[in-house]
């Protein structure tokens, strides 16, 4: 599905925030990087699809009605065989059913765990004054105690998205910090600039977070994808 | 947004005002007041209750206006004021200042519908309209002046443009600038901004060429001109420097629930950026807003970043070093051949390292010989004078050569003093010269870093 169809189904659907798949979706087809997912809706399906996403494997309930996954027992982290993977998916249905028992169930998205390494925040969101805007952050306490992030007005150009990196305080850990290799800040710049075009290309979207995005030497990798749409657009 | 240019507010040849009253106190006395002793082009009072007001025929309603005036200024009571427009636009004129309050600041249905019905009008008859609720324009070339606060001394013709979103602050700042003699070309402050906003008026003194510098006011921009606000200081920057002061800085929070980033997106941090994209310079205190537009008033674009201080007093010198270097300048050290050449014009006890320490025993001709030589070096990005007056040799010939020198240099050439009555003495004369002169080290330095920024985005769209 395009990103238009995606937005629109939600919209149908009187939803105002894209399920993990679709916000997925949305974003790949703009260029960003993002693990290889898929949604399954059985065990078995899990169980067949695991060997060719590779391990581990991080399962996530999928529904319009739960927010906080990890409290209703819809996540599992770091599964490493098939059958982990079919079993975990029983688990998730069961403790959904549990303890969510009239949350809409989509399905369980599954896609292989990416690596550790240096996570920061791409976001953007629509301004009443200025349209869409862009914002760089380092993942975890910088953002949500230091407020160390930068912004930009859309468009951006590459140039822009990397002094947005530069700009801010902390910006030295990404050059490389107590032995750790510098990040691919190349990478990251080009996950604002796509960004920067999503929002633009999409009025409906009223923000976007990929939280974290995780940094590697060479590359980068948007793990958590989330999108808001405007209310009000049907 | 109307389509009519908005040069005839500032370049009317006749201009109407609503209101216009023999009255003590009343504004519109002042507004009349104003125009009589400095406007040159024809005025029409208009009040239905005089023949003559201020010595000049006044007209009982719009309608009988010999013409269609260039520019009609409304000091009436709100309720009054749409059909006055109406008539303003039967009439055929096209640029209007209402001064009158009582409309959506107030906050009451009746204000607002009131507002809405001028928006109304103001687009059926194409009328370009600045306020409501707003003290207007003050002109100093056209002799334009709706500045009704008699108090307020004016401020000398010059070269600062201002655009003001309050019209109390423009006041104060117009006074204060007549007190610290800076000129100014024209002032504005919208009040509502129903229709004439920040991005017109800057587009206006952007293409004006009696403004060298804009300063801007803002508290918020309307929805959705934020790109275009953008896109056009980013051109007029190009040509002048745009400093602005940014009110209103804390978030907001209605947002933060939905994401991250809109949690983080209050208003401020995205005016910054925008600020930024814009090549505007922000100052981010009234000192240091002032210091700005001075140093951009009289000194050259910085090319690069060295900064090489001249001192008659040691501990100023590295004071101002710790605060240039805080805010990202070199201060380096002095080349062999520099050196060699002030260890032979100056006493051994002087001190060549840059900050070059001329001691509290020099005298003008030191500091003369000095700033000879680093005037003409390529290496030397700006230069900054810490002369303290306080010491005996100095007798102040240094500053006439300062300002012959700044004359023929193409670098920044500023100056930090502190002290008394002898202290304010030297800023005066330094100032005569041209040169910007700090009383602090840490004001010399922001300001002198906001020169380097601009120059940088100069430098950067020349090549572009």
């Amino acid at each position: 599905m395009t990103p238009r169809e995606i937005i629109e189904n939600a919209l149908n659907e009187n939803r105002n925030k894209l399920l993990e798949h679709e916000a997925f979706e949305v974003a790949k087809y703009y260029g960003i990087p993002t693990p290889t997912a898929v949604l399954v809706r059985t065990p078995e399906e899990a169980y067949d699809l695991a060997d060719k996403i590779g391990y581990p494997i991080v399962l996530k309930i999928v529904s319009p009605d739960i927010t906080h996954k990890s409290d209703v027992g819809g996540v599992k982290l770091g599964l490493k065989s098939k059958e982990e993977v079919s079993e975990g998916v029983k688990e998730i249905l069961k403790n959904v059913q549990n303890r969510a028992p009239d949350a809409k169930i989509v399905g369980v998205i599954m896609y292989k765990m990416a690596p550790p390494g240096l996570e920061v925040i791409v976001g953007g969101v629509r301004d009443d004054v200025f349209g869409s805007v862009v914002m760089f952050g380092l993942g975890g306490i910088f953002v949500e105690v230091l407020r160390d992030v930068s912004f930009r007005v859309s468009p951006v150009s590459m140039e822009d998205a990397l002094e947005m990196i530069s700009e801010i305080k902390s910006s030295k850990i990404l050059s490389g910090f107590r032995g750790q290799p510098p990040a691919d800040k190349e990478a990251i710049a080009d996950i604002i600039v796509k960004t920067s075009k999503l929002l633009m290309e999409n009025q409906e979207i009223e923000s976007i977070d990929l939280n974290p995005v995780i940094v590697y030497p060479q590359g980068a990798l948007a793990v958590d994808v989330r999108i808001i749409l405007k209310r009000g657009n049907k | 947004m109307n389509s009519e240019k908005i040069t005839k507010f500032f370049q009317p040849e006749s201009v109407a005002i609503i209101g216009a009253t023999p009255k003590e106190e009343k504004v519109g006395k002042a507004i009349l007041e104003n125009f009589i002793s400095k406007f040159k082009g024809r005025i029409y009072p208009v009040n239905p209750q005089y023949d003559e007001v201020l010595g000049l025929k006044c007209y009982k309603s719009i309608k009988d206006l010999p013409e269609p005036p260039d520019l009609a200024v409304i000091a009436i009571p709100a309720p009054l004021v749409p059909s006055a427009l109406k008539e303003l636009g039967e009439k055929g004129c096209k640029s209007v200042v209402i001064i009158s309050g009582g409309f959506r600041e107030t906050g009451t249905p009746e204000g607002i519908r009131l507002e809405n019905e001028l928006v109304k009008i103001s687009k059926e008859y194409d009328i370009r309209v600045i306020g409501p609720n707003c003290i207007g324009i003050f002109d100093n070339w056209s002799g334009v002046d709706t500045f009704f606060t008699a108090k307020m001394r004016k401020p000398p013709r010059g070269h600062v443009g201002f655009i003001s979103q309050s019209g109390a602050f423009a006041t104060a700042l117009m006074d204060w600038m007549a007190y610290h003699g800076i000129g100014v070309s024209r002032a504005i402050s919208y009040g509502n901004k129903i229709d004439v906003d920040d991005v017109d008026l800057l587009e206006f003194l952007g293409a004006d060429d009696k403004t060298k510098v804009i300063l801007m006011y803002i508290e918020g921009l309307r929805e959705g001109r934020g790109k275009l606000f953008i896109e056009t200081a980013g051109k007029v920057a190009c040509r002048k420097p745009v400093v602005v002061y940014k009110a209103g800085k804390t978030t907001r929070g209605g947002r933060a629930a939905s994401s991250h980033t809109a949690a983080m997106a209050g208003d401020y941090s995205v005016y910054r950026a925008a600020f930024k994209q814009a090549g505007i310079i922000e100052a981010e205190s009234f000192d240091e807003m002032m210091d700005i537009v001075r140093i951009f008033l009289d000194q050259p674009l910085m090319k690069g970043n060295r900064v090489f201080i001249v001192t008659d007093a040691g501990g100023v010198g590295v004071m101002l070093t710790d605060a240039l270097t805080s805010e990202g300048f070199d201060v380096p050290v002095t080349p062999r051949d520099l050196r060699e050449k002030l260890r032979n014009i100056l006493p051994p006890h002087c001190i060549v390292e840059n900050p070059i320490d001329l001691t509290g025993d020099t005298d003008d001709e030191r500091y003369i010989r000095v700033l000879e030589l680093l005037a003409k070096r390529d290496d030397v990005d700006a230069i900054a004078v810490v002369a303290l007056p306080q010491i005996p040799g100095l007798k102040g010939t240094f500053i006439d050569y300062l300002g012959d020198l700044k004359r023929e240099c193409d670098k920044p050439l500023v100056a930090l003093t502190i002290g008394s009555e002898v202290s304010m003495k030297t800023a005066e004369k330094l100032r005569e010269k041209g040169i910007t002169v700090f009383e602090s080290p840490e004001r010399l330095a922001k300001a002198l870093k906001a020169l380097r920024n601009y120059s940088l985005y100069v430098i950067k769209h020349m090549v572009d």
